[in-house]
């Protein structure tokens, strides 16, 4: 009785292959003749829909803006649970100054140009700091917008006061920021003094490692030392010795200045109606640093 | 950053891999064992929750369990997190793992016939030496396979201790890649991870070779 039912079903199985090659096969030499007998009415019709779709897709472009999900203000994912902050309202904003279709891409930061290169964003913009090595390795980079520095961020009770105080002490980092890659290059020698460096892969990380007392320190973007502590004035003390001031900017694809040129644009808009500002506005930790507003 | 600086900054990381590896085998394996005969318990209680254990421990991805056996102590009782993370690191693995051991000796334990235990009461072997010298020795033959099965597997997963920032050797090539904006690391790593298994591979097929005693 089993083996007759494995039999059947096995039968079964064959036929709707074969059907399914059948078909595929069959759409196949369908497509053969719309390319060669393009002159056929029918084929000709089912192009010219096609270039229709073509048009229409160009009209709604949709624009994929790669953020770093876990870097508030600047990108984060808002109460609501959507993505939120300073970068993403902005490059909201420009995209409904220039029509497009706007969608948020969360990448994994210390990728992101692989990201970037595979398509699956249109740009990176997420509190970026612009690196000669971006620009040499040929993506095209936006004009700075902000201007970033690194800072310590201590418990209040550990007692450190300056980068000095460091001296034997285990620091925290994340992985692919800028801070990791300065504690690494032009402060190696500041780092060489650690008692050892961790490198977490997310902010969060780090400063749950500091909370539970795993490190001493955590090396960090100052707007995001500022915004963990705010409302948190009494367990936190920042360190600023202005470290590694740099800047931030956009990173586009090699072959994409006219879709920076467009941001830009509409950035530059943006600023001169105002809305740049009352966006700003809103996120007073950064506010002072973003270089359309000074 | 050239070839060798990069293959000798990821061999120091290598280390560390191993320590993950030789350590949670070490603890693992006679765990499963544990966890096993506790699973085959008699006493339905004692079952029931080793058996919750451990469906547990294989539905939830490894890298949560690294996470909430790293960070969960801190949360929840305000311990501090370990400086050394291979601690946490080798007692998640351990852990994991021992799931997954107990699962394929309990596997083996149960192919062995009922006429075996029968024969071994009435030559007067007690219950002890019964599983000690006539059924272990089988279920480690029968097993063999499954083990090194889970033995690779273990040589891979140990890049998830990166999720805790154990500088182990991919979280290094990681951070090599990033800081150069070059893929070449993850190729490293790809022929670290290859190589090691190949050697685990050899050495788990002598043991096996070995254990064939009985062809």
């Amino acid at each position: 009785m089993k083996k007759t039912l494995a039999l059947i079903l096995a039968a079964i199985m064959v036929f709707s292959l074969a059907a399914c090659g059948g078909q595929k096969a069959a759409a196949d030499e369908a497509a053969a003749e719309a390319v060669v007998e393009a002159v056929a009415e029918e084929a000709y019709e089912e192009g010219a829909a096609d270039a229709a779709e073509a048009v229409e897709e160009a009209a709604d472009a949709k624009f994929i803006m790669g953020i770093d999900p876990e870097y508030p203000p600047f990108s984060y994912l808002g109460d609501d649970g959507d993505y939120t902050g300073f970068d993403v309202e902005v490059c909201k904003a420009a995209c409904e100054k220039l029509g497009w279709e706007f969608e948020v891409f969360g990448v994994n930061w210390d990728e992101k140009l692989v990201q970037l290169d595979s398509n699956e964003c249109d740009c990176v913009w997420s509190g970026m700091t612009l690196l000669d090595s971006m620009a040499e390795a040929g993506y095209v980079l936006s004009a700075p917008y902000y201007d970033n520095t690194q800072v310590v961020l201590v418990k209040k009770d550990s007692g450190i006061t300056s980068s000095e105080d460091l001296a034997g002490m285990a620091v925290a980092v994340q992985l692919g920021t800028s801070g990791e890659a300065l504690l690494n290059g032009d402060l190696a020698d500041l780092t060489a003094t650690f008692g050892d460096l961790v490198t977490c892969d997310s902010f969060l990380k780090c400063f749950t490692e500091l909370d539970g007392n795993a490190v001493d320190a955590v090396f960090v973007d100052a707007p995001v030392a500022k915004a963990y502590v705010e409302g948190k004035e009494d367990q936190y003390v920042i360190i600023d010795e202005g470290l590694g001031a740099e800047q931030y900017g956009i990173a586009f694809r090699a072959d994409d200045q006219e879709l920076c040129d467009a941001i830009e644009g509409a950035v530059a808009e943006l600023v001169a109606d105002g809305t740049y500002a009352k966006i700003a506005d809103k996120y007073p930790d950064i506010k002072n640093n973003l270089l359309f507003l000074q | 950053m050239s070839l060798l600086t990069m293959i000798a900054k990821m061999s120091e990381g290598f280390g560390r891999t191993c320590a993950i590896f030789f350590l949670t085998l070490i603890f693992s394996l006679p765990l499963g064992m544990i966890v096993a005969l506790l699973r085959m318990s008699k006493n339905k209680v004692v079952s029931a929750v080793t058996r919750f254990f451990i469906s547990v421990l294989r539905g939830t991805p490894l890298m949560l369990q690294l996470l909430a056996v790293t960070y969960g102590p801190y949360y929840l009782f305000g311990i501090s997190v370990s400086r050394n993370k291979l601690i946490p690191v080798v007692v998640a693995f351990s852990i994991n793992y021992a799931a997954y051991f107990a699962e394929i000796y309990r596997g083996g334990i149960e192919s062995i016939s009922p006429g075996q235990y029968e024969a071994a009461k009435v030559l007067g072997y007690t219950k002890v030496q019964t599983f000690m010298r006539i059924i272990l020795p089988q279920v480690v033959k029968r097993i063999m396979p499954s083990v090194t099965n889970e033995v690779v597997t273990l040589v891979k997963d140990t890049s998830i201790a990166f999720t805790v920032s154990y500088q182990e050797m991919f979280t290094i090539g990681k951070q090599i890649a990033n800081s150069q904006t070059s893929f070449v690391p993850f190729v490293v790593a790809g022929v670290f991870y290859f190589v090691f298994n190949a050697i685990v591979d050899f050495v788990m097929g002598r043991i096996e070779k070995k254990l064939d005693y009985y062809k």
